[in-house]
């Protein structure tokens, strides 16, 4: 019997054969014919060559990570053979170009599996361009699956109508001869098939692409940022949206000058936001503490990648945590943030300059290369209630009975002062680096360093413990043989191992913590004092954020499954060392 | 009408008797009353520095940040509000050393920002050392056998790097001085304006009247500041100091090209709910 509607897919091949392009097609097409779709990329830190990677698995409920072997596999090169074709499941399928890698049989030696061998390039010369071998080959793993071809026309027609009519035909004749190749092939005997469901429309989105579109609602309007794997792709989606949405984009000299540029915006009135990595971050942290200082509203989104320095620049990691809180010289209070799905990048990515303009201080987002970089099937933003708040800005009214000189940072009970901004009279005051008295005067004054570093301090206080309190999935508290412990990106993959941990039987609880700074301790404590037996995963080689915990609870987590190879956690990984933590084989 | 005592701050400025930011701030407080610029609509933004404190010493909004970043936040609240009169203040430690890079860069986006470097060769603040514009083999407290490399020429640099006004006047002219700040500031572009400012506690070598005795007036021997190449020459002089306006052109400025704000400074847009439809839809 067929899997229907559950499958996964790999396609590899060299940088600039349009690897992830097609990649993001064939998800495209699933998520398109109704189902949940996860996709992520692999790649070398280079333009041409090397060897790239993009997975797909899709699922008929939610799916939150890759899940699986690849069952189809699209190799663009022979090393993709080489280096793929033992992972294909049993009974899975094999689209090479015949021409390219006539030993394909003889390299993957599996008896098993399908192979589709089919002349790639010269199909696709056939359809009006060799450069389209790629679109052949994708034609020819919807064949294999079956997918109503109406849905590959739609998606070429949308992707390509830009470029005119010409190519949108070329395009769908190059897919058409492969959908016809490896149907005849496969003659609807595959493992797997895709049967179109009715469903509302999703988005398919990763979390560089829901960050943006959450900065986007919450109204940034200015965005300075210099280029830095895994981020640069923030910067590209706001300057290719400046002018639809009114948003001053700017590719700046350096990160000095992006993290300093936005803080000027932020002062006279502009929700502003950067986005780098971890070597950019760097470079931001005096900035950070200029923000802190004069408290100024700031969205720093830090994509973290393998460090320290260049390391691995197209790899994941989580190894930022600490330095994210602790950045720049002096204490001052910040807001880190570090979502686990396309949809906590979009809450959280709003929240933040929300919280930037409440609380006045800057706000670092902790994203990762696997969270930026991969895509998932969520529910339309639109439908989430999310409100702007710009916290205490002073309107001409309430200015014009001010007492003067303006107090900008009036000591106040929770720590937040009134806010003025340029233009407007009675206002006046300066903002800056210096400790400064109420008025903003620079003062070296004892007394006044202490008010002025408590008033700060307190402002993080503001924020309700509810809203920043980590999430609880799977098995409840009572019930639960283990907990398990992460946050940011580790949150799918920690998901999706619940479910296999499940199978297996052992009854696993997560808590996945979004909020870094404020910390939710009380709960987090609470959690933790109830649970039999706790994990923590984290991809970095510390256990950074088992020190928070202790910082911030006094419990120490004493076990830990650590991954710092950069890649990302999976599934079967977790559930495998879980299972073994909780006392099972 | 806005008149210069409107400008000051009630603040007594904290620089030694005789240094030259006084008469720099006397001009600009002049240059911004000439202009009738309200206060609430300027911002002075400086880094760090002696100069870098004088945001202190106006009454306009202010916003004294980092060390050699006085640009990029400039820059920032000029597009966040391009109605507003934007001056970045800072001394040649902190823009022609740590902040360079954002100096060159300013100039060729042509922001419609003024930007004035109180040029007193020497780093002050730190208690002296040799600073970008320190002339070779000049003895400081960094370089007590002379500075061995070359002094930057700021004039030079900033024309190279496509400034579209570069001036420079003297910290002991103020109404010359107050002429070039209130021509640089109504310039639709970014203004340069280096000043000798003379540091009388750690440059006793450079002295008022050294600078009165070398400096000439560039208007006054018939300089065309249309003229690119005329400035050019200009600027390498060494013999004699020139001050005066270099250069002026009016070419279009950054914000020209971004016709979403044309009408509407961007801090007035309406941000209480923003329609994400248009970005979604190629997610769908």
């Amino acid at each position: 019997m067929a899997d229907v509607n559950r499958v996964n897919f790999l396609i590899g091949g060299p940088a600039g054969a349009g690897v992830a392009s097609v990649g993001l097609l064939f998800a495209k097409c699933l998520q398109r014919s109704g189902l949940e779709v996860f996709g992520t990329n692999d790649y070398p830190s280079l333009i041409k060559g090397g060897h790239n990677t993009y997975a797909v698995s899709a699922s008929p409920t939610p799916i939150l990570s890759l899940l699986g072997k690849p069952d189809i596999l699209i190799a663009l090169d022979k090393k993709t053979v080489e280096a793929h074709a033992l992972e294909l499941s049993e009974g899975g399928a094999l689209i090479f170009d015949s021409n390219k890698v006539s030993d394909a049989r003889e390299i993957a030696k599996r008896q098993d599996i399908t192979y589709v061998g089919a002349p790639l390039s010269q199909m696709a010369a056939a359809a009006g361009g060799e450069i389209m071998f790629n679109t052949v080959a994708l034609g020819a793993a919807m064949g294999i699956l079956g997918i109503d071809f109406a849905i590959i026309e739609g998606m070429l027609h949308k992707l390509w109508l830009r470029k005119g009519q010409k190519v949108v035909d070329s395009n769908i004749a190059a897919a058409r001869a492969g959908y016809d190749f490896s149907k005849s092939i496969v003659n609807g005997g595959f493992k797997a098939r895709i049967e179109f469901v009715k469903r509302e429309k999703t988005l398919f989105i990763n979390g560089n692409e829901a960050s943006v579109a959450g900065a986007i609602a919450a109204g940034c309007k200015f965005v300075a940022e210099y280029p830095m794997s895994p981020s640069t792709a923030i910067l590209h989606l706001m300057a290719g949206h400046e002018r639809d949405y009114g948003i001053i984009v700017k590719q700046t000299e350096d990160e000095i000058s992006a993290a300093n540029m936005i803080t000027g915006a932020g002062f006279a009135g502009v929700r502003a936001m950067t986005a780098t990595s971890g070597g950019g971050f760097s470079l931001m942290a005096e900035a950070l503490g200029l923000m802190g200082m004069m408290e100024a509203p700031a969205v720093i989104f830090n994509s973290q990648r393998a460090g320290p320095s260049t390391a691995l620049p197209t790899y994941t990691e989580q190894a930022d945590l600490l330095f994210a809180l602790h950045a720049s010289q002096g204490e001052f209070p910040r807001v880190v943030i570090a979502p686990g799905d396309a949809t906590e990048c979009y809450v959280e990515a709003f929240n933040a300059f929300n919280i930037a303009e409440l609380l006045q201080v800057p706000v670092i987002v902790l994203l990762d290369k696997y969270l930026s970089e991969s895509s998932q099937t969520v529910e339309d933003f639109r439908k989430m209630p999310l409100k702007v708040e710009r916290g205490k800005l002073m309107s001409d009214e309430q200015l014009a009975g001010a007492p003067q000189p303006f107090k900008r940072y009036e000591l106040t009970a929770n720590g937040i002062s009134p806010r003025s901004l340029p233009g407007q009279k009675n206002g006046l005051y300066v903002s800056s680096s210096y400790e400064h008295d109420e008025t903003g005067f620079t003062s070296e004054e004892g007394e006044n360093r202490m008010k002025q570093i408590d008033k700060r301090a307190t402002k993080l206080s503001v924020i309700p413990e509810v809203f920043i309190a980590p999430t609880f999935h799977g098995a409840s508290a009572s019930l639960a043989d283990i907990m398990v412990v992460c946050w940011g990106s580790t949150k799918g993959p920690a998901l999706e191992a619940l479910r296999l941990l499940e199978q297996r039987g052992v009854a696993a609880r997560l808590m996945h913590i979004r909020y870094a700074s404020p910390f939710p301790a009380s709960t987090v404590l609470k959690a933790l004092r109830a649970a039999k037996n706790t994990v923590i995963l984290e991809g970095n080689s510390e256990a950074q954020m088992r020190t928070l915990i202790l910082q911030k609870t006094g419990y120490y987590i004493e076990k830990a499954y650590l991954r710092y190879d950069a890649r990302p956690f999976t599934p079967e990984e977790i559930a495998a060392h879980v299972s073994k933590l909780a006392g099972r084989k | 009408m806005v008149t210069v005592s409107e400008l000051n701050s009630g603040h007594m400025p904290t620089w030694c008797p005789g240094c030259g930011d006084f008469g720099i701030l006397v001009a600009l407080k002049g240059a911004l009353a000439k202009l009738s610029i309200p206060p609430e609509e300027t911002v002075v933004v400086s880094g760090v520095g002696c100069g870098s404190k004088l945001p202190h010493f106006i009454k306009t909004y202010g916003f004294e940040g980092l060390h050699g970043r006085s640009i990029p936040p400039a820059q920032g609240i000029h597009l966040a509000n391009n109605k507003l009169t934007v001056v970045a203040v800072g001394g040649d430690g902190d823009g022609y050393g740590i902040g360079m890079g954002h100096f060159i860069h300013a100039l060729r986006r042509n922001m419609a920002v003024t930007y004035i470097v109180q040029d007193n060769e020497i780093y002050g603040l730190t208690t002296g050392q040799a600073s970008p514009t320190t002339r070779q083999g000049t003895k400081t407290r960094s370089t007590p056998n002379g500075a061995i490399e070359r002094e930057v020429n700021p004039i030079l640099m900033s024309l190279s790097a496509g400034a579209t006004f570069v001036a420079r006047g003297f910290a002991g002219d103020i109404p010359h001085l107050t002429d070039l700040i209130s021509q640089g500031i109504a310039h639709r572009g970014i203004a340069h304006i280096d000043v000798f400012q003379p540091c009388v506690t750690w440059r006793k070598d450079l002295p008022y009247d050294l600078y009165q005795k070398k400096i000439y007036k560039l208007e006054a021997e018939g300089h065309d500041p249309a003229s690119f190449d005329a400035a050019m020459k200009r600027a390498q002089e060494t013999e004699r100091w020139p001050i005066g306006v270099f250069y002026k052109a009016e070419k279009p400025i950054y914000t020209d090209e971004l016709p979403f704000i044309k009408d509407l400074p961007l801090a007035k847009h309406d941000i209480s709910s923003v329609d994400i439809s248009k970005y979604i839809e190629e997610f769908m």
